[in-house]
């Protein structure tokens, strides 16, 4: 009696070990995962405003290039989500359209739609975001900022890509509208940027790989990807966003990123 | 006076310190409408149309906005259709957090999309297309403020612009010619009054609102039978009051939409409203296709029935960004209804084509009513139009 007794102690004692041992490391992967999420999303912290223009190439299967052109602004709102104005320039029939776009951290974001012809300003489901962005491979979610808040981390490993190492992290959307179930992030360990992101459908398809490049330094500590390709796996098409000219700390307040700044694009 | 002679300067070196920076753009469009019937009164049934609009845009930063926009419009069969209007010419005073706008201009109130209720700014260019969205400019002076506790607009509109309509050689014309000669007021100022115009508009998490007030010369005039040599209507433009709400509820992808006035000053005070949802499935089937869901009813005191209409759009979300909007409208007790198809797409970096069909119900069904639409019963048409976008 008294040796199953033990049998059973002993066995119990395992699994329970076992078990929490698991949720321990789990919650430390969870744990270093949302680490190093946080020490990249520093990273984009502290620029105050900026301003860009925008080069997108939407590249088909084929590899016929179509060009659009775009203005940026974003203002960074403490302890919430960034404000951010897109203005279209090119194609000439969207020139004046324009995105205004309030994120928030713990609720579904703002975004009114102008449309010049009929000088009309709409609000616009922000949970349509999955959808496509202008034609292009990246969707209204790709241009909203991840804000830390936003996803559940997992660490997964380092890794060594031509001489330079990465973290790899998983992250999950807590958002129910996200287009995606699952993105796997590549973060050069050096200076916390984004390298790499695998972006995985509703179905756990690998369907995009997106990844940042031509990184410049501003301000001393902000680092900026001067390009930005999407390339979808399921259909063959790209996506390349250039960016031409950034500039931050440009005085930009609220009123620039208001109804009426919406109206001024044209 | 000073302040005003002062921004007047400010206006006009705007406009002579032009081609420093500024965008010089437009386009040109070419139309045409074939009518599938014979008219009723002898008009063509092929008309074709050229549109031209050069734009200037200048953005001076803190400074302000200078903006000018030309339409100028060619028909080759209606006289009346013929158009050269300045759409914009205006100067933006930027302050901090308010704006002032001097000069010609439009400006849209409102939400819905089938009936548009509350705009009321500019006037309306209806022989262009009867759908109301097309509009000509308005001489005004705006001044807006936006704060915490939202939006608020309050205009001087100084002048008034008549409606247009469609001429004797026009098609989609009421049986009797609107006489736009020889148009009566009831302010003894005729088209040279002030009007005056506020609107306060904001928005708390999902739900968008505003309310305004018109008071001045009604946009939509009545008419009166002529009393010339050759039978018509002289418009009527009366002196009018008008309050509006709109409001938008947002709940995921649905939003729900209403609009609303009341308007005293053309006879008895009377209400018309629109109200209605609009839904968008983003990726439908998994592919990139999103479909849009618009159901709209419409309703006015003056109309003993207004049309519901059921609307969708197909965005392919491609490089042309092609689309079909389709609508059919229903009035349910005159038993009449309406179709429309309408395609676009891009073509190259620099074009753009559409292509709309149109058809009024013309079944003789007698049911003791009235049809509304009995004039266009045989105004059935497809449009093809090309436009052409030039500058840099």
């Amino acid at each position: 009696m008294n040796t199953l007794n033990n049998f059973f102690t002993k066995r119990l004692i395992i699994v329970a070990v076992t078990v929490i041992g698991l949720i321990l490391s789990g919650s430390i992967s969870a744990n270093k995962g949302l680490e190093i999420a946080k020490l990249s999303d520093k990273n984009n912290e502290g620029f105050g405003d900026s301003s860009s223009s925008m080069t997108m190439e939407l590249v088909s299967k084929k590899g016929d290039v179509v060009t659009r052109k775009l203005r940026f602004k974003r203002l960074e709102v403490p302890e919430d989500g960034d404000k951010s104005i897109s203005v279209f320039e090119s194609p000439q029939d969207v020139r004046g359209v324009a995105i205004l776009s309030y994120a928030h951290k713990s609720k579904a974001d703002d975004q009114w739609l102008y449309l010049p012809a009929l000088k009309r300003v709409k609000r616009i489901a922000s949970k349509n975001k999955s959808g496509p962005f202008l034609g292009s491979e990246f969707t209204f979610e790709d241009f909203s900022f991840a804000e830390v808040e936003k996803y559940d981390y997992t660490y997964i490993k380092e890794e060594l890509i031509q001489g330079k190492e990465f973290f790899v992290i998983e992250r999950i959307p807590l958002d129910p509208y996200s287009g995606y179930t699952k993105q796997v992030v590549w973060i050069d360990k050096e200076n916390y940027t984004t390298h790499k992101i695998h972006h995985f459908d509703r179905k756990s398809f690998h369907l995009k790989t997106q990844t940042f490049s031509d990184y410049k330094q501003y301000l001393g500590f902000f680092w900026q990807p001067h390009r930005v390709e999407m390339k979808n796996h399921q259909n063959g098409k790209g996506s390349i966003l250039k960016f031409d000219e950034v500039s931050f700390n440009n005085g930009l307040t609220d009123s620039d990123f208001s109804q009426n700044s919406l109206k001024r694009s044209r | 006076m000073i302040i005003r002679s002062r921004k007047l300067l400010i206006f006009l070196s705007g406009f002579f310190l032009l081609p420093i920076d500024a965008e010089y753009i437009g386009e040109f469009s070419i139309e045409d409408r074939y009518f599938l019937n014979d008219s009723k009164f002898g008009q063509s049934s092929n008309h074709s149309s050229f549109t031209f609009s050069p734009e200037i845009f200048l953005d001076l930063q803190e400074e302000g906005i200078f903006h000018f926009k030309a339409k100028l419009r060619n028909d080759q069969e209606d006289k009346e259709r013929n158009l050269i209007d300045i759409q914009e010419f205006y100067f933006i005073d930027l302050g901090d957090a308010r704006e002032i706008k001097y000069g010609i201009s439009k400006e849209f109130w409102g939400v819905t999309e089938t009936g548009h209720r509350v705009d009321i700014i500019n006037q309306t260019d209806s022989s262009e297309s009867f759908d109301g969205e097309d509009k000509l400019g308005q001489p005004m002076i705006k001044i807006s403020m936006e704060k915490d506790w939202g939006l608020l607009d309050v205009y001087a509109l100084l002048g008034f612009r008549e409606r247009t309509y469609a001429g004797q050689d026009g098609r989609l014309r009421f049986p009797l010619v609107v006489d736009t000669d020889n148009p009566k007021y009831e302010s003894t100022a005729k088209n040279k009054r002030t009007d005056f115009a506020i609107r306060w508009s904001h928005y708390f998490d999902n739900f968008e609102v505003a309310l305004s007030h018109f008071s001045g010369t009604s946009r939509e005039p009545r008419f009166i039978p002529s009393q010339k040599k050759v039978l018509g209507l002289i418009p009527y433009y009366e002196t009018i009051d008008q309050t509006g709400i709109e409001a938008l509820y947002l709940i995921g992808s649905l939003a729900l939409k209403l609009e609303a006035i009341s308007r005293s000053g053309q006879e008895d005070r009377f209400s018309a409203v629109t109200v209605g949802f609009e839904y968008t499935k983003i990726g439908i089937a998994d592919s990139r296709l999103d479909l849009g869901w618009l159901f709209e009813i419409n309703h006015d005191d003056r109309i003993y029935s207004s049309p519901s209409v059921l609307g969708t759009r197909l965005t392919f979300n491609d490089n042309y960004d092609s689309q079909i909007l389709s609508g059919i409208s229903y009035n349910e007790k005159s038993a009449e209804f309406g179709l429309f198809v309408e395609a676009s797409r891009r073509l190259g970096s620099c074009c753009m084509i559409s292509i709309e069909s149109v058809y009024f119900d013309d079944s003789d069904e007698e049911n003791g009513e009235k049809k509304l639409l009995e004039s266009f019963k045989d105004d059935d048409f497809l449009r093809v139009e090309f436009t052409y976008y030039f500058g840099e």
